[in-house]
């Protein structure tokens, strides 16, 4: 019974001891900036990155004296491009005309793969009704061609799931251009704005499916944005963000969207943050926050470091094969081979295995017995063995976890002679990161990840800072 | 003062003992030294197989370097067949011949019959410059036969070895006992003077093993160029214990031995580094019942059938087994 308490003791303690040591600095994964061309007093909103710039959707006026309003007495949106002057600044944003410029919404919208054809969010009635200052109009989807000289949307027709009964818009088209992401409020939804996606079927657009109750909520759910690497991001007012609308994202595992994830500060803020897009390699990003009482565009920069190039770590292996080489090519030698492995323990046989328990120098000493004569040749060769760690930065992890459940990850094991290091750095391949030597890590989604530990030295005499990255990988399983 | 003398005499033979000319005395041995094969044997032709010798006769080559032009001399010990040392069958009845040749026709490596391996052809090739039948006569019981002085000029020259060719064959043309003799080449008719560079070969052992259990006999085949594996035959063993062959790469092969008055043959794989050295035969007596008079016959080919010889000072020297270590990483399992 004392032993039990003493071990439960002892336990805790050590439990205690490793949740302190793997509280480890979690420094900010991003830094966002507020983007230059934002116009105060206006919304600016829902960011596409082309080529030449960003596109995105604006309430402003067109100049100092044209402005839109709608039948409604609102503002309208209408869609910008905001060339990039250098790799930091931007021009003058443009609007890209239409025929619904003066009258209706334009916006949000998205490219198909081709980078011509434009999927955007307006107004479905056209008609005489859309005059009437109380009639409440829907949105759609439309499609259009972008001309040929980039600025303006022509040939616009309706996607063919818009209803004047309900919203339908925000689109967003997968790289294959096979599938097409939307929110809308249609019946029959988890309640609220849900997200929806159509799949391209000879040559049409095949009926809307719900994303199902593991990405919709009775709450809001739009701006869906299906990333080339096939995370889907969208916003939510759903409990359990840090404030109003936040930007969440999910991924599809077998079959089914696995349980959305809530971006990090200080992407999300205890404002409005949503419409969230990045480039193919998520280090960089846009999104439109209220964080200054302005709807806003901000650039993501991610401060994750993930190496290019990075080894992959090699197991210390302390196992080795001795093998008289002579002798393993008969097998009528009438000799017994007898193995002292300088490590106190011996074997027998022209070929032999032995793990050493640790690094060292180690003199093998083979002897003979001659079994014809009985006469034992003592030494009769003798071989040093260096058995020596890898030098490498090393990551102590399983191979295997299950999701939500807490693992630690040492670098205790890391053999760099020589080396003064300054920093552990862990990239845990979902876009997470720690520092520290001792550091813990849960994962939320089954799947491969492919962890790097990027170790840096003090600076050296002269100021040069040596680095080493090494990677492996870790299975996570779902657990129940 | 008697002192003095004690002392002078053991200088003396230190002097004597550790001279080179001492080294000399040793003589040049058929069996060789590093053999340690107590005799050659040969029984009368009218002896049965059964007691080790499968033919009769027993040739040995010598090979004279050309440089040396002095005469030399080939003495047998124990030449008759009676006595302290032979083998009697019944009562010593047999009479042993020994003919040196010299000239054309001795040169194994030229003249294929001269080995006398191929049974039925003429092995009396080359001049025959001496004989002399020896019966059971006391007088050369334990002591020498001297045949000589040879001009070296009178062998058959191998310029391969740039060495004159002689050859001594020993017959036992009557009588069944067992006549066991040793050879020593030498450049001094009474002593046992060697001839610097010579040697001695034989493809076909005769021999009489140790009676006792520790001596180990040898005999070293030279491997030359080209041989890819050796196959040796093995005659009238009486299951005497082991064979092993042992080179600079071999620890010790164990090769099948024979019994009562029959053949055994094997292949024994040749490693590259192994050509041009010799292995090691290494015939180890049996233990437990003492087999005794154990008289026996060896041969090796190669793979095309060609005998090998067997010098009596091994050529590249006596092989000596070279351990060799490999240590390698064992693969981590996952």
């Amino acid at each position: 019974m004392k032993r039990r308490i003493l071990y439960n003791i002892t336990f805790i303690l050590y439990a205690l001891l490793v949740s302190l040591q793997t509280k480890a600095q979690q420094p900010a994964v991003y830094q966002v900036k507020r983007m230059s061309f934002n116009w105060n007093g206006f919304s600016n909103i829902s960011p596409v990155i082309v080529k030449d710039g960003i596109i995105f959707c604006s309430n402003r006026r067109f100049s100092g004296i044209q402005d839109r309003i709608g039948y409604d007495g609102r503002r309208l949106y209408n869609i910008y491009l905001a060339e990039k002057k250098d790799t930091s600044a931007f021009r003058k944003p443009k609007v890209l005309k239409s025929e619904r410029n003066n009258k209706f919404n334009n916006g949000p919208l998205c490219f198909a793969p081709d980078g011509k054809t434009v999927y955007f969010t307006s107004e479905v009635e056209t008609g005489k009704i859309a005059e009437d200052r109380n009639f409440k109009n829907h949105s759609g989807i439309f499609i259009s061609e972008l001309s040929n000289n980039g600025t303006e949307l022509v040939s616009i027709r309706p996607f063919k799931y818009n209803n004047p009964q309900y919203e339908v818009g925000q689109p967003s088209i997968s790289k294959d251009g096979k599938y097409l992401f939307f929110a809308s409020d249609m019946p029959g939804g988890q309640g609220g704005s849900d997200l929806y996606y159509c799949e391209y079927i000879n040559g049409d657009w095949a009926q809307p499916v719900n994303l199902g109750p593991n990405v919709n909520s009775p709450e809001i759910e739009n701006y869906p944005y299906i990333h080339p690497s096939g995370k889907l991001y969208f916003t939510s007012n759903r409990p359990g963000g840090i404030g109003k609308l936040d930007v969440y994202f999910t991924s599809l595992y077998n079959g089914h969207w696995e349980d959305p994830l809530l971006l990090p500060e200080p992407i999300n803020s205890t404002a409005d943050d949503f419409a969230f897009v990045a480039e193919p390699n998520l280090q960089t990003g846009f999104f439109t926050s209220n964080r200054r009482n302005n709807d806003d565009i901000y650039e993501f920069t991610s401060t994750i470091i993930r190496k290019a190039t990075c080894d992959t770590l090699v197991e210390n292996n302390y196992c080795y094969r001795f093998i008289e080489e002579n002798a393993a090519k008969y097998d009528t030698m009438p000799f017994r081979y007898e193995w002292k492995f300088g490590d106190g323990s011996s074997g027998t046989g022209p070929v032999v295995e032995h793990c050493f328990k640790s690094p060292g120098t180690y003199t093998i000493q083979l002897d003979v017995v001659n079994l014809i004569t009985k006469e034992v040749t003592y030494n009769e060769k003798s071989e040093t063995v260096e058995v020596t760690e890898i030098e490498q930065p090393y990551i102590s992890a399983p191979d295997k976890t299950g999701t939500n459940q807490r693992i630690v990850l040492s670098a205790d094991s890391t053999n760099l002679p020589g080396w003064k290091i300054a920093q552990y750095y862990w990239n845990f391949g979902d876009e997470t990161i720690a520092v520290g030597k001792l550091v813990d890590k849960s994962y939320f989604k089954p799947g491969t990840y492919n962890i790097q530990l990027i170790v840096t030295t003090e600076p050296e005499p002269g100021g040069a800072v040596r680095e080493a990255c090494i990677s492996k990988n870790i299975i996570v399983i779902r657990q129940p | 003062m008697k002192l003095n003398k004690s002392i002078y005499k053991i200088l003396l033979l230190a002097i004597f003992f550790g001279s080179p000319m001492f080294a000399r005395l040793s003589g040049q041995p058929v069996p060789g030294k590093d053999e340690n094969i107590p005799f050659l044997v040969t029984f009368g032709k009218d002896g049965k197989t059964s007691w080790g010798d499968d033919d009769f006769y027993q040739i040995f080559f010598f090979s004279i370097p050309k440089d040396y032009t002095k005469p030399f001399y080939i003495r047998v010990f124990d030449p008759d067949c009676g006595g302290e040392n032979d083998e009697i069958q019944g009562e010593f009845d047999t009479k042993t011949k020994f003919s040196v040749y010299g000239g054309k026709g001795v040169d194994p490596e030229k003249n294929e019959e001269s080995r006398g391996l191929l049974k039925g052809l003429n092995y009396k090739t080359g001049n025959l410059l001496a004989s002399k039948i020896f019966g059971n006569e006391a007088r050369y019981d334990n002591k020498y036969y001297t045949f000589g002085p040879f001009n070296p000029a009178e062998g058959d020259y191998n310029a391969r070895w740039n060495s004159n060719m002689f050859k001594i064959l020993c017959e036992g043309i009557s009588g069944d006992d067992g006549n066991l003799y040793r050879y020593f080449l030498s450049s001094d008719p009474n002593n046992d003077v060697a001839i610097e560079g010579a040697n001695a070969f034989t493809y076909a052992y005769h021999f009489r093993m140790w009676n006792n259990f520790k001596s180990v006999s040898h005999i070293y085949p030279y491997i030359d160029t080209g041989i890819v594996y050796i196959r040796q035959s093995n005659f009238d063993w009486d299951n005497d214990g082991n064979i092993i062959v042992v080179s600079r790469y071999k620890q010790g092969i164990q090769i099948p031995i024979s019994n009562e008055d029959n053949w055994v043959k094997s292949n024994i794989p040749i490693e590259p580094a192994e050509v041009g050295a010799s292995l090691d035969f290494q015939f180890h007596k049996k233990q437990g019942d003492l087999v005794k008079n154990n008289n026996v016959v060896i041969t090796t080919e190669n793979q095309r059938g060609d005998g090998l010889p067997f010098f009596a000072s091994p050529i590249g020297g006596v092989p000596v087994y070279q351990p060799k270590i490999k240590v390698e990483k064992v693969k981590l399992k996952k």
